[in-house]
């Protein structure tokens, strides 16, 4: 478990280190997408959004629907009650799906502020930016579907305003077997909070833990021998 | 006998193995007399310095061509001449109002329809009067449970990222410039948008506080009621007139201003600490002018593209200039955990702003050297530029302007009297204060020495560093024309800028020559250090062993 936590961390490092180097090319490339001519099949209006709805175009390796699903989520700060060290919330964190079905999410938001359910990592080449979204303006319902992929896989489900994921906004959805389980989803699975760096004052400390050890030591071995 | 030997060994030995680093220098030259200088660490021999390489382009190139001027929707925006420029889809919808523009302007923009709404032309003068704008509260350089980088980064400087805290206007979407980015959008950046509105709009203003902490918005130095037409507080002060706006809540001030000036706008609660977190932005009241139509949102203060009738008249640019400083102590409690309640232990008491000052010093949100790319004001001679100054930050401002002797027109938004303007190079401008500047850029030996890269900043000495490195701090400069190159950058004549583009030069991490000791020599520093440690603590054992039988005896 613990071999496994900090290689997790050499990944997301890893990560964060290819996505800050390659910054100046993404910047570029992925603005000209989104201000571009990407946005065919979105819906936006004074309700909210909906990005890459998909009803009946079947992904890859998928020969037909194998289920249809329908969840509905709230959203809001009394979802995050009961979890501990969370402000926002939605009513469910863990969805899942046989691979191929096709799932369609009715999202309530029963704040007085926009919130999301953005899904990632679907292929690319059905849905852009790989992602499925519905985002809600204050007291608004909006719904989607998409169809998911044939893979076993666990997708990431979040709110994507600035820290509503990393204060209760954060979900899972589970394909046929699933992937590896996400960190710091509320009530499903535990917070990952890395330590902080050791101050600086630790070799200071290593002496006078030393210190202190050679003292007793040494008191115990000449109070024995005299 | 055996403790007496033990003690003599013991003293002997931490005698010997003392770190010498401690040795008073006196002893130390004194040894040195005797045997030497000390061979272990060498003055190493002269090289030439490698210069740290570059990671990002000192002017990166304006691909969208935003820094043209150009006509979206019908609006003239006016070229930057500067490096990097606004978004022109979001300036139009800024002076259109988001319900008035296209889908594609939206999409472009990033803004939701109701981000900034325009409604009825009131006293007939052919500019909309009803004015509704929607803020939310981005964090920028945010903790996360799952990371030790920050979320949503927004560097004020090369590698700098303290914990932010912004008005932003209503935008949709992803935080991130995507889904393969950690680096915040455009729109949510420091400081908090300029808000220009005409005397005697009907102005609300909602904040939706998508922020997990309660926030409200004071108005300082603009006309607002102290009660809201509902009979509702309007005075965004929690310990006066209302209760704030909780983490998922809405809230609308109502205005209609009847004087004009530069005013400031900030969350009132727990000011010690949220005004300080970057919850600050300008607050314009422009005259009320016939076909008046403004641009009611300036991202990142700055340059403002599309001016106001009464600007038009008397100048030929207009600059917001908001200056602040942040302490990093207090900006990266964010960092430290996850957990709002901690969070709130931290700002209420933890950190204590009387025992504190800040470390960076930023105009327009940016430290030099990126405060170059954004808030240069760029002249041709002879022009009228009107720079509407704030300092946001809780430390004062000693605002120099190089080569030019600027006119204070304008005192916390009120106008003075033509013969008691005062025309000189260094104003002073404590916490909150407005001054508007007209800079003349005739060569006239008073009001400009010349075309030329003429530096403008404070003159505080720590203002013009980045956490006590030089240069950095709220550095800007006024460039003419024939000193700017086509991408922006100005042309200078001295260093080369570029080595202040690397993270390693802030981070004190920087050295002028080889004095670093090797690894294999700071682990025989660290042995030593703990064998030191060890006989210290024979020597210890060994007396109280000595003395423990006279102790006993005596009883
Ligand atoms: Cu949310
Ligand atoms: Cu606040």
């Amino acid at each position: 478990m613990r071999a496994q936590g900090s290689l997790r961390v050499c990944l997301l490092v890893a990560l964060l280190g290819i996505a800050n180097t390659s910054y100046a090319q993404h910047e570029a490339h992925e603005q000209h997408d989104q201000h571009g001519d990407s946005h065919q099949g979105m819906q936006f209006d004074s309700k909210g959004m909906v990005m890459n709805s998909n009803v009946d175009v079947l992904p890859q390796n998928c020969s037909a629907i194998s289920e249809d699903l329908a969840f509905t989520v709230r959203a809001g700060t009394d979802y995050a009650i009961k979890n501990a060290g969370r402000i926002f919330g939605f009513s469910q964190y863990e969805f899942r799906a046989k691979p191929c079905a096709r799932v369609t999410v009715t999202f309530i938001n029963e704040d007085q502020v926009r919130h999301q359910w953005m899904l990632h990592g679907l292929p690319r080449y059905l849905y852009a930016q790989g992602m499925f979204h519905l985002e809600a303006n204050a007291g608004e319902t909006v719904s989607g579907a998409f169809i998911v992929p044939a893979d076993d896989a666990t997708y990431l489900v979040h709110c994507d305003i600035t820290q509503h994921m990393e204060k209760g906004m954060k979900a899972q959805f589970i394909v046929g077997a699933g992937g590896e389980q996400l960190w710091s989803v509320p009530s499903v699975t535990a917070d990952f909070n890395i330590e902080k760096r050791m101050p600086y004052g630790a070799y200071m400390l290593i002496g006078i833990v030393a210190l202190i050890s050679a003292a007793l030591i040494s008191f115990r071995l000449l109070g024995k021998n005299s | 006998m055996r403790a007496v030997i033990m003690l003599v060994l013991g003293t002997v030995l931490s005698a010997l193995l003392f770190p010498p680093q401690w040795y008073p220098p006196k002893l130390r030259f004194t040894l040195a007399e005797y045997f030497g200088p000390p061979a272990a660490v060498s003055t190493p021999n002269s090289t030439m310095m490698a210069m740290p390489e570059l990671t990002e382009p000192m002017c990166p190139e304006d691909l969208l061509g935003w820094r043209e001027a150009q006509i979206i929707e019908g609006v003239s925006i006016a070229a930057t001449l500067a490096c990097v420029a606004d978004n022109p889809y979001a300036i139009a919808a800024f002076v259109k109002g988001t319900n008035n523009v296209s889908t594609d302007t939206l999409m472009r923009a990033g803004l939701t329809p109701d981000a900034l709404v325009k409604g009825a032309d009131l006293d007939g003068d052919g500019d909309p009067d009803e004015i509704h704008i929607r803020l939310e509260i981005a964090e920028l350089n945010g903790g996360s449970p799952d990371s030790q980088e920050p979320t949503a980064q927004y560097a004020i400087a090369p590698g700098i990222t303290p914990g932010m805290w912004v008005f932003v206007p209503k935008s949709f979407g992803m935080a991130t410039e995507n889904f393969d980015s950690v680096i915040a959008k455009e729109l949510l950046r420091s400081p908090s948008p300029a808000i220009r509105v005409e005397q005697g709009d009907r102005v609300f203003i909602t904040l939706e506080n998508t922020h997990y902490l309660p926030h409200t918005i004071h108005f300082h130095g603009v006309d607002h009621p102290f009660l809201r037409a509902d009979g509702e507080g309007n005075d965004g002060v929690p310990m006066a007139s209302e209760l704030p706006v909780e983490a998922g809540q809405a809230r609308t001030y109502e205005l209609t201003p009847r004087s004009t000036g530069t005013a400031f706008y900030h969350c009132h609660v727990q000011p010690q600490s949220h005004i300080l977190m970057g919850l600050q932005g300008m607050f314009i009241v422009e005259e009320n002018r016939p076909n008046n139509t403004l641009q009611s949102m300036n991202i990142g203060a700055g340059q403002v593209r599309v001016v106001s009738q009464a600007s038009r008249e008397e100048y030929d640019q207009e600059y917001d200039l908001q200056y602040t400083d942040i302490d990093s102590a207090l900006n990266n409690i964010i960092q430290e955990t996850n957990d709002p309640a901690r969070i709130q232990d931290w700002l209420h008491g933890g950190y204590n702003l009387a025992s504190s000052h800040s470390d960076y010093y930023t105009v327009n949100g940016r430290s030099f050297p990126y405060s170059y790319r954004e808030s240069l004001i760029v002249t041709e001679p002879n022009e009228r530029i009107r720079l509407r100054v704030l300092n946001a930050g809780g430390e004062g401002l000693a605002l120099h302007t190089h080569g030019h002797k600027a006119t204070a027109t304008h005192l916390d938004g009120v106008a003075q009297a033509e013969q008691s303007q005062v025309t000189r190079d260094v104003f002073w401008l404590a916490s909150a204060q407005r001054i508007d500047l007209l800079l003349n850029t005739s060569n006239d030996g008073t009001h400009s020495y010349g075309p030329g890269v003429w530096m403008l900043h404070d003159h505080t000495g720590r203002g013009t560093t980045n956490n006590g490195i030089a240069p950095g701090g709220n550095m800007s400069a006024i460039v003419y024309r024939d000193f700017i190159d086509e991408n922006g950058w100005p042309i200078t004549r001295g260093e080369d800028l570029g080595m202040f583009f690397a993270p390693e030069f802030y981070r004190r991490d920087l050295r002028f020559g080889e004095l670093e000791p090797s690894s294999a020599w700071s682990l025989f520093l660290l042995l030593r250090l703990l064998g030191f440690a060890l006989a210290l603590g024979l020597v210890l054992a060994s007396i109280v062993q000595i003395l423990m039988p006279l102790v006993r005896g005596r009883r």
